[in-house]
């Protein structure tokens, strides 16, 4: 008999949790049978009792040393890695679960890791040059309707990595490029390893610039790669939580109640 | 208790007919507003400052030449910071960096905004530029910030643009008993529009010189329609913790964190308080052995002229 509680996490430290909250909240709504919790997250036992969790956006370089500071740095990355628990980044949170990033602060910062891409911090510049942009997203409900997504001092994916056992040691050599140490998968989380990255959303240069919305399909492979998905770790450098449209979080949520319910199966 | 902010999707700009066109400026310049959410913004007066607030977990840093404390001593007129060392602020860290600019003085502000810096804070510790009007903010690209010690205050300041509020406080001082009184009064006010009926709430934003409608939706929703940070005279961990509990979504330091003895140690200790502000434990673990806070004022003892809060209603 499949379980009816399940519990998501979002991680509190710092920036836009509660917005995550409230959409969670939205999404719920559109999957009955199923008593959700979505408690903020700021402590290892906290964290404990999480199925599932959400990295908000915010300053990834806050997030990173609050973290480390609060002894939650290992145990997000065996929730993350080792356990392969579903897991979300949205701008800040996408630098964290990324293996490898540039453009960090002086001496570089702490990742969590598990999606094997290499991030640029702040690709587009500055807030001055932070924008909102409507996207043809063809994975969630009425894929015909725009997604307004608002991009604010946010990174991009700049290259998919191979998977590789341990860190991305490559990765590693490059100048100002920081990696994720390498946590080894448990039993528990193996199914839901995977080697392959998925783009789900790439942003159409033209549509930055014109304020419009187009498909990546229609121009090609241009454009940035701004949504990955690798097993059931997945990350977007825009901001989902601040555009009161929850059909992003509807569709995530909808994947981890299969996660969840596949993992108690097997268990 | 904190009351959270919920999403409005045009932020508080009026909904648009057509969701597919351009960007919604306003929506983005409160999006970064909400990712400062949780976070310390520190003053700093150059790029080392700046690196070791950000080493610190700092969500920003406000780069100016002299903090409110030394603006305090050295008497004189304060304007904005020389370009030269905003520049090297911003070259030396990867998070935001916002700059003062003088009450009323647009074109500091079109400067700043040609520099790039991240966030303006229209600045009432800056000496005011113009004796009657704000800068109107709407039409700039990069976002506003502005200090408040009422709700009246605080909305006349949304209505001219700013995507963010903060208490003033009074700056400089290291007591923390002004950014008291003006979130509780903020509070109080909040409270008294939310039991209020249509007619009334007519008759009050009268009263406050508040644009009715934002008046209405800050009652709807119970708090300020963006972001609102503490500011002026937070010098500890339990401070900013404080300030959190009565509803503050975040907090500046100004003069606090590099006018005290070990300016590392505390402004560590104030990023983990703002974060963990409900844990008492914590608050303890991170107040120990910080060494000396800095000396402060009582603003009790304050002459009137002496305040900076009264610049800018």
């Amino acid at each position: 008999m499949p379980r009816t509680r399940i519990t998501i996490g979002v991680l509190a430290l710092q920036g836009a949790f509660t917005e995550h909250i409230e959409l969670l909240h939205a999404a719920a709504a559109t999957i009955p049978d199923h008593d959700f919790s979505f408690p903020e997250v700021r402590t290892p036992a906290e964290l404990a009792r999480c199925d599932a969790l959400i990295l908000p956006g915010g300053e990834s370089t806050t997030m990173s040393l609050v973290a480390q500071r609060s002894g939650l740095l290992e145990p997000l990355r065996d929730f993350v890695k080792a356990a392969r628990k579903p897991t979300w980044g949205t701008c800040a949170g996408l630098i964290l679960l990324s293996e490898s990033a540039n453009r960090t602060k002086a001496g570089g910062q702490d990742l969590i890791g598990g999606l094997d891409v290499r991030v640029s911090r702040n690709h587009f510049g500055r807030q001055v040059d932070s924008f909102e942009a409507g996207l043809h997203l063809d994975f969630i409900a009425d894929p015909q309707r725009p997604f307004r997504s608002v991009f604010i001092r946010a990174p991009v994916v700049e290259r998919l990595l191979p998977h590789v056992e341990g860190v991305q040691a490559e990765e590693a050599s490059k100048e100002d490029t920081v990696v994720a140490p390498s946590v080894p998968v448990r039993e528990e989380g193996r199914k839901a390893l995977s080697d392959h990255v998925e783009v789900l959303a790439r942003l159409p240069r033209e549509a930055r610039a014109l304020g419009k919305s187009a498909t990546a399909g229609e121009l090609g492979e241009a454009g940035d790669i701004i949504a990955v998905r690798q097993g059931n770790v997945f990350g977007t450098s825009f901001h989902p939580e601040l555009t009161g449209d929850a059909r992003i979080h509807a569709w995530w949520l909808k994947g981890v109640v299969e996660a969840v319910e596949q993992r108690d199966r097997a268990s | 208790m904190a009351t959270d902010l919920p999403i409005h999707a045009n932020g508080t700009a009026a909904p648009r007919a057509d969701e597919d066109a351009g960007d919604n400026q306003q929506a983005v310049k409160e999006g970064l507003a909400r990712m400062l959410k949780g976070g310390v913004i520190m003053d700093v007066v150059n790029a080392e400052q700046a690196r070791i607030a950000e080493e610190a977990g700092a969500a920003a840093v406000m780069a100016l030449e002299r903090v409110p404390a030394d603006i305090r001593a050295d008497g004189g007129v304060a304007r904005m910071s020389d370009p030269k060392m905003i520049q090297e602020i911003m070259a030396a860290v990867t998070i935001p960096v916002m700059a003062k600019a003088r009450i009323g003085h647009f074109v500091e502000c079109q400067i700043l905004e040609a520099l790039g810096v991240d966030y303006i804070d229209e600045s009432e510790v800056l000496t005011p530029a113009d004796p009657t009007h704000h800068v109107e903010k709407a039409p700039f690209r990069v976002p506003f910030v502005c200090g408040c010690r009422n709700l009246g205050e605080a909305l006349r300041r949304i209505a001219e643009g700013a995507a963010m509020i903060r208490t003033k406080g009074e700056a400089g001082t290291g007591d923390v008993v002004e950014a008291v009184r003006h979130m509780r009064t903020v509070n109080a006010e909040i409270a008294r529009a939310a039991g209020m009926n249509i007619e009334e709430l007519r008759m009050y934003a009268r009263e406050l010189g508040a644009p009715f409608e934002l008046l209405k939706r800050t009652a709807e929703l119970k708090r300020l329609p963006v972001v609102n940070f503490a500011a002026g005279g937070v010098a500890t961990p339990a401070d900013a913790a404080l300030m959190m509990q009565l509803g503050c979504d975040g907090v500046f330091v100004g003069s606090g964190i590099f006018k005290s003895g070990d300016a590392a140690k505390r402004a560590r200790a104030i990023v983990q308080a703002v974060t963990h502000y409900k844990d008492a434990k914590v608050l303890a673990e991170v107040s120990r052995d910080l060494g000396e806070a800095m000396v402060g004022i009582n603003t009790g003892a304050m002459a009137e002229g002496d305040r900076l809060a009264k610049r800018g209603v």
